[in-house]
């Protein structure tokens, strides 16, 4: 069964048409990249998939049961790390488990097991404020991690964040979404980090009306190292044929390229 | 510190000044004969009476202004039709300076305790709104996105994100409200009372008494200064989340690393 199908999905913010017939498939358990211009419609595809925007056209099914709104099966990680700012992080971690009906004692527990599994142990009584982007970013992980979903939507997660920290949460987010068996969808505009971490990286047409124009598969296999894949002699040429795909949309926008 | 100092300097240099005679002591006494007048006041209970009459006053203000005005900002978050109409007044009275109003306030509820009450209300209710209301408003999107994606329903969503959010803003309100309470009751006790230690001001001033009326002055500033006080420790417990009132940063460098990068490597 497919983690994720959409087919022929269309939405329409009043007369703005956004996507224009959206067609994509997600394994089970399969990292796939979603790249394109700004302001194409990843992140409305996303929220669709999310339950968050209501669709004019098509369907999106996630493990065989069309979207109707937020689902338990779907962990969802923004941008901005949306923490609750009067809660802890461990009060943030445990959240999710409450809605899910765990006793407090229980979410406490579960909620410490996370942080420490991503590496913040002993900062559970730290309000969001009390900590630095990337432990924020680590906390946001733990909190969507915590329920364990099936299907995991990223979009630019590892952005705001330097790019040192960005590689070290790049490899500790692989390892503890690959131990879980997740799919995920990444949208990014940072196409080296699209294929550096997913198994398929898929290119979105400049909007309005955005479908999905090409879709390739990476060489290499999972587990692996996100940072150290770069030096791999595959990766290059696909970043050449990603990015000659995604020049021609950023071009059909209007924008001038000194190619 | 150097506040302290300051003040030092300032009521030191006063008294002397004073007591030199460089300023005239009938005008201005000495820091020391107004605290004397104080003691006396508080010693012999004589200001007692009007002390409670003034606090009960503001007090009844600040809880009746600070439940509608929030009831109100509630209401009119949640329904815009009455907030069109409402926001405009409330912005009106905003605007003026609603102490003029105290003289209407006697001549409808009487020189006693009520018309006191309603000018401290008045002051304190259209704080309160802006407070509740703007809080309501101000809510961060993505936040109530946050909870709802997290499995969180409405319920949720406004135990977790609406009352923490508006309770911040109402806090910091509350502080201006708790001046103003004490702004209605002695500016309406000043207009026209039989009690209330505004009257004991307006006694004061038409006896030409300096020293009682800066003892009076310095009696309410006390007062509001411990309520200040009070609220503000409040505050700070119940927003101790935000990051003007955080004690401690946890530094990036600080983190475990219980994580390995080199686990990732097949």
């Amino acid at each position: 069964m497919s983690a994720l199908r959409i087919r022929g999905l269309e939405v329409r913010y009043g007369s703005h048409r956004v996507l224009g017939g959206v067609d994509l498939e997600l394994g089970e358990g399969e990292f796939l990249g979603l790249v394109g211009p700004s302001g194409c419609g990843k992140s409305t595809l996303l929220r669709c998939v999310a339950g968050l925007v209501q669709p004019e056209a098509g369907r999106v099914e996630v493990f065989g049961n069309p979207v109707r709104g937020p689902s338990p099966e779907v962990g969802i990680l923004f941008q901005d790390d949306a923490l609750l700012p009067w809660r802890t992080a461990r009060e943030n971690v445990a959240l999710p488990l409450r809605f899910r009906g765990a006793s407090p004692r229980e979410a406490r527990e579960q909620a410490d097991r996370w942080l420490r599994r991503v590496g913040l142990e002993g900062f559970g009584d730290h309000y969001p404020s009390e900590l630095s982007g990337g432990m924020r970013k680590r906390v946001a992980l733990a909190q969507v991690l915590a329920v364990r979903p099936r299907l995991l939507l990223m979009d630019e997660p590892f952005a705001s964040v330097d790019a040192i920290v960005r590689h070290v949460l790049e490899v500790d987010f692989c390892r503890l979404v690959a131990d879980a068996g997740t799919a995920v969808l990444l949208v990014t505009h940072d196409l080296e980090e699209a294929i550096s971490l997913c198994d398929r990286v898929a290119v979105m047409s400049a909007g309005p009306g955005a479908r999905i124009v090409a879709a390739y598969r990476v060489p290499f296999g999972r587990p692996r190292d996100p940072v150290a894949v770069r030096a791999e002699s595959g990766f290059g040429p696909l970043v050449r044929a990603v990015w000659d795909t995604l020049r021609m949309e950023v071009a059909r926008m209007g924008w001038e390229l000194s190619a | 510190m150097s506040r302290a100092v300051g003040l030092a300097l300032f009521l030191g240099g006063w008294e002397l000044a004073s007591r030199a005679r460089w300023l005239d002591p009938f005008l201005f006494p000495p820091p020391s004969g107004v605290g004397w007048v104080v003691y006396e006041l508080v010693r012999s209970g004589q200001v007692w009476p009007h002390f409670r009459v003034t606090v009960t006053e503001a007090l009844a203000g600040l809880v009746l202004g600070t439940g509608t005005g929030a009831l109100f900002g509630l209401v009119c978050a949640g329904f815009r039709p009455l907030a069109q109409v409402v926001e405009p007044a409330m912005a009106l009275l905003n605007a003026i300076p609603r102490v003029i109003l105290a003289p209407v306030f006697v001549i409808w509820l009487g020189i006693g305790m009520a018309s006191k009450v309603a000018l401290s209300f008045l002051l304190v209710m259209v704080v309160m709104f802006f407070a509740t209301y703007t809080g309501i408003r101000e809510v961060d999107g993505r936040l109530v996105e946050r909870v709802r994606t997290l499995g969180g329903g409405r319920r949720e969503v406004v135990r977790e994100v609406y009352v923490p959010s508006v309770t911040a803003w109402v806090a910091s309100g509350l502080k201006v409200a708790v001046g103003f309470a004490f702004t209605g009751a002695v500016v309406g006790e000043f207009v026209a009372s039989s009690q209330g230690l505004g009257y004991l001001l307006s006694f004061a001033q038409s006896t030409y008494n300096a020293s009682l009326t800066l003892a009076l002055i310095a009696l309410v500033v006390g007062v509001i200064l411990l309520l200040f006080w009070a609220f503000g420790s409040l505050e700070r417990w119940w927003l101790r989340w935000k990051p003007e009132y955080r004690s401690r940063q946890a530094h990036p460098r600080a983190l475990p690393r219980t994580v390995r990068p080199a686990e990732q490597v097949p």
